[in-house]
């Protein structure tokens, strides 16, 4: 097979809008999803005499990231357009950030599996999106929402250090997640909030260097990205093994067929004459400004998952599961200070808490229920006060229903306190020897299989508080006698 | 009704009784009237204008008291400036009809200080130009001589104040743009330093390099008007923080004062003979009056005008990507696909030295010529910004002609663009670097023809050049030429 023979060598182009309250260069809000056109104004419509100004928070966001991926921050910022003429495209350029990016090199370590693998970072600089063409909606128009135009992005350009679709997958779903810890992006792909063009390119195992490249644009699921990958890969490589070479290209995927296509030819190639933007003077920021974003960093995804198998002790599994979302490590570190047993608060969050917002659609943080109860809740069931089962059959339900009240009183309140008394289980202990004679007998002539049965009788009768372990050692006394 | 020529004597005016805004603005829509066939105003706000004298003059009759500080000041504005509700177009079909969702911070900060904006007034498409021809309105005609033009681009604005038809315009100036069409029509026209009025409601050409700029007959005008709408603005990123001063208090000249002349332009070959003589005459003038004016070496002149247009064409190719017949303005009917509706609306659009300069600015920015072109030109920029300093660092001000001679005939410059662009050699070098220059009135010269002069301070020195300048305006000796016309 000579596609065996091949290395897969990937860089990305990751686009992040982020959740700023208003637009790069103006006060427009950025909600999403509001009617078409309905978020714009003179400055991001582009009309005559208008200046862009410059949104902080942009700013802010970017320097998280930077910090977060350990790049070097360019304390001066400048600002270029980059020119093309596009309908959705109201100025006739965009302004980026060319020769002035606001973080250059560090690295995004991204979960492979088990381990982890650092991804390298060219540079990552500030940016505005085009508004959105919409090319399906009329047989003859193409319908433009200028809505979306004048959002801030960031564009994260990262080394060809990625070998398969899979690791562009984990880079992605690691930028996403990052973006969530760091607050500057809900990296909704779906929502067009994290989007990402691909580099792609093969090279025989052992090769030096790389092979000629082809970038796929406009990719806006990671289904499409694998799909698009894996389709580019095998074209490469026959193009290759039948005698042919790449050729440095743009191309589009096309979801319908699963095949890329070239989107422009070279001759055609943009010149998109790079300038220093004249409306925008250089940001320059201070070492005090920067120390201060830097000390609001959360601790970073990867920090979190060897905090969680580490000084907690939970297993990679279990940890992979609660570092995923910041807000269940939120949760997680927020009842720990009422409950030393880590894994059962990991299974809680994992098997009750997780599912239940889910099922419920409310974030996590909006669960009813305070860290303080959920952490007594844990040691209730430890302590052998409450069974397992009845716990989390009963008990739990009543907890949502009455968030006010601790568990215990709950659990006393509903009668659910596991009893462990001698004179209440020596009753029932009684009560059922003197139920069943017969079968009394027979366990006495050696049919000690019989204990099952007893013990059924004896929770029924308990209505499920006896302790079992306490009933089935005063049972095994009483029937020796 | 007489002109009335300064904002004082229209305050007496009111103050006495014998003047009210009414009749003033009666009588500058009369003028307006008569001076039709020199294609000045290309709107009359007429209706609007006498509704807010008429508010004005109620308000003022009530409580004097509560005047603003332009109350008596009726402006044009140049057709590059926005006004809410108005039109703005450029002088350019491609903005035909086009109407401004909102002010300038200029004309907001004119209407709450009380000025009357009387109307629109022509200018060279997009500010391009020398002389007021290149507007898709025809071109506008100097009233001292309606067979010369009266420069460019803001020559409507120079005309409006010459022929008395208002007291003082708005103007804008990317390359001499106020102080050449000054120079030709005799009057007073400062270009502030970068960023001293909001940009905010300016149609952009050389974004690095344009600035509103005031046309008035006194510089007492210029000053009440700079003090009024200059300082920040939230919505101009490249604004001075610095605040406005009050120019208009600060005009008592602390002299005497260190004046430098440039050895490569009092010597320059186009310079015209009579120009020349009036310059030097002004230095003697200046030196008896017991100033300091002495000559310096500046060896960048001949690389002011290509530098200039290299970038100044670089940035404007990008500023007028907007006008692309898709949101507003002129769109071809002709075209069937988006590349063809940009290439149609734009080419059908644009005036001749509009696309011209599109082209060049496209051309020194596309790769492989950028080097050679837009990076070399800002450094020539640098060089002179930096040579420029220098000068006032040891001068109060360079004196240099305000243009190279005086306004010449219509037309005679529309198949030579070079010819016309090398005109600008004396006005670019403020624009350059950044600081401010005021042309001045210096008389009249043999052909009957006003001449300027020039002076330009360091960054930010505004209070100091009109102070300066008001002395010049009330002491110079105008000296009597015999003029044959």
């Amino acid at each position: 097979m000579p596609y065996d023979r091949y290395e897969t060598v990937i860089g990305l182009e990751v686009h992040l809008q982020l959740a700023t309250e208003s637009k790069a260069f103006c006060g427009d809000d950025t909600t999403f999803g509001m009617p078409p056109n309905t978020q714009v104004s003179p400055i991001s419509l582009g009309h005559p005499g208008t200046l862009p100004r410059l949104n902080a928070r942009q700013v802010e966001f970017a320097v998280k990231l930077a910090y977060a991926l350990n790049s070097r921050v360019n304390p001066v910022n400048t600002f270029d357009r980059k020119n093309y003429f596009y309908a959705d495209l109201p100025k006739g350029y965009q302004i980026t950030q060319d020769k002035q990016p606001i973080c250059v090199g560090g690295e995004l370590p991204v979960k492979l599996g088990d381990t982890w693998k650092p991804i390298r970072i060219h540079h990552v600089h500030m940016e505005e999106d085009a508004g959105k063409s919409i090319h399906n909606l009329h047989p003859r128009k193409s319908l433009i929402d200028l809505n979306r135009a004048g959002t801030p992005l960031l564009e994260i350009v990262t080394q060809p250090d990625l070998r398969s679709a899979e690791e562009a997958d984990a880079f992605m779903t690691g930028i996403r997640q990052l973006a969530r810890y760091l607050e500057i992006s809900d990296g909704n792909m779906e929502e067009g909030s994290l989007r990402c063009d691909v580099n792609v390119s093969v090279r025989l195992k052992g090769a030096t260097t790389l092979g000629e490249r082809c970038e796929i644009k406009n990719l806006n699921s990671m289904r499409y990205a694998r799909q698009a990958v894996e389709y580019e890969v095998k074209r490469q490589i026959d193009l290759i093994e039948a005698g042919g070479k790449v050729e440095q290209q743009t191309l589009n995927f096309d979801p319908a067929t699963g095949a890329t296509s070239p989107l422009r030819e070279k001759e055609d190639a943009h010149d998109y004459r790079y300038f220093p933007e004249p409306d925008l003077p250089p940001v320059v920021l201070s070492p005090e400004y920067l120390e201060e974003v830097r000390q609001e960093l959360p601790p970073l995804p990867w920090e979190v998952y060897a905090h969680l198998t580490g000084d907690n002790g939970l297993s990679g599994y279990d940890a992979s599961i609660l570092f995923e979302e910041r807000e269940t490590v939120l949760l997680f570190e927020a009842i720990s200070p009422y409950c030393a047993n880590k894994k059962g608060i990991a299974n809680l969050l994992i098997n009750r808490l997780i599912p239940y917002c889910q099922e419920q659609k409310i974030p996590l943080d909006r669960f009813p229920v305070s860290p303080e109860h959920l952490g007594a809740f844990i040691l209730l069931i430890d302590s052998g006060k409450v069974s397992s089962s009845i716990a989390y059959q009963r008990l739990f339900p009543a907890m949502i229903e009455s968030p006010g009240s601790s568990p215990e009183a709950l659990a006393t309140s509903l009668n659910l306190l596991q009893q462990g008394d001698d004179d209440f289980l020596a009753d029932l202990v009684h009560q059922v020897i003197g139920a069943y004679p017969d079968k009394v007998n027979e366990y006495q002539k050696g049919k000690k299989g019989l204990m099952g049965f007893f013990m059924g009788e004896l929770m029924k009768r308990s209505k499920g508080k006896a302790d079992p372990a306490k009933a089935t050692q005063m049972l095994s006394e009483a029937l020796k006698s | 009704m007489e002109a009335y020529r300064s904002l004082q004597a229209i305050k007496d005016g009111l103050k006495s009784g014998k003047l009210t805004l009414s009749s003033l603005v009666e009588g500058y829509l009369t003028r307006i009237e008569a001076t039709r066939h020199l294609n000045i105003y290309v709107e009359v706000f007429a209706a609007e204008a006498k509704e807010r004298a008429k508010a004005l003059d109620e308000q003022y009759a009530n409580d004097p008291a509560s005047a603003g500080a332009l109350h008596g000041m009726v402006v044009s504005i140049k057709d590059v400036i926005c006004y809410a509700g108005h039109q703005v177009t450029g002088g350019s079909r491609i903005l035909e009809g086009f109407r401004s969702l909102f002010s300038s911070t200029a004309v907001e900060r004119l209407l709450n200080a009380g000025a009357i904006i009387l109307g629109r007034v022509n200018c060279d498409e997009f500010a391009m130009g020398s002389t007021n021809e290149t507007s898709v309105y025809g071109p506008t005609r100097n009233g001292a001589d309606p067979t010369k033009i009266p420069g460019g681009s803001s020559g409507a604005s120079a005309v409006s104040v010459q022929t008395d038809t208002c007291l003082a315009s708005l103007g804008s100036d990317t390359g001499g743009s106020v102080r050449q069409p000054a120079a030709f029509c005799g009057i007073v026209g400062l270009k502030p330093s970068y960023g001293r009025i909001s940009r905010h409601g300016l149609l952009a050409y050389g974004s690095s390099f344009d600035q509103i700029g005031i046309l008035a007959h006194h510089v007492e005008d210029v000053a009440s008007v700079l003090e009024c709408i200059a300082g920040p603005d939230a919505y101009d990123g490249t604004a001075i923080p610095d605040p406005a001063e009050p120019y208009s208090s600060n005009l008592a000249f602390q002299g005497p004062t260190r004046i430098a002349y440039l050895d490569t332009a009092i010597n320059h070959p186009n310079l015209d003979p009579v120009v020349r003589d009036r310059s030097l005459h002004l230095i003697g003038w200046l030196r008896e009056a017991g100033h300091t004016v002495e000559e310096v070496s500046f060896e960048y002149l001949d690389y002011l005008i290509p530098a200039y247009y290299v970038l100044t064409t670089a940035e404007a190719s990008s500023n007028l990507s907007r006008y692309d017949g898709m949101r507003f303005g002129y769109r071809s009917n002709e075209a069937a696909s988006l590349e063809a509706t940009y290439k149609k609306s734009r080419t059908e659009g644009f005036g001749r030295e509009v696309k011209r300069r599109i082209m060049l600015g496209a051309f020194v920015l596309s790769s492989g010529y950028y080097d050679a072109y837009y990076s070399r030109a800002q450094k020539v920029r640098r060089l002179i910004r930096d040579r420029t300093e220098e000068i006032l660092k040891e001068y109060d001000f360079i004196l240099m002609p305000a243009a190279p001679g005086t306004a010449w005939n219509l037309g005679e410059s529309l198949e030579d663009p070079v010819t016309m662009y090398l005109a600008d050699v004396f006005t670019v070098q403020a624009n350059m670097a950044g600081i401010p220059a005021m042309a001045l009135p210096a008389g009249l010269h043999e052909n009957g023809l006003p001449i300027g002069v020039q002076f330009m301070a360091g960054f930010g020195q505004e209070s100091r050049l009109l102070a300066f300048g008001h002395y010049f305006q009330n002491n110079y000796p105008i000296p009597d030429v015999q003029t044959g016309t």
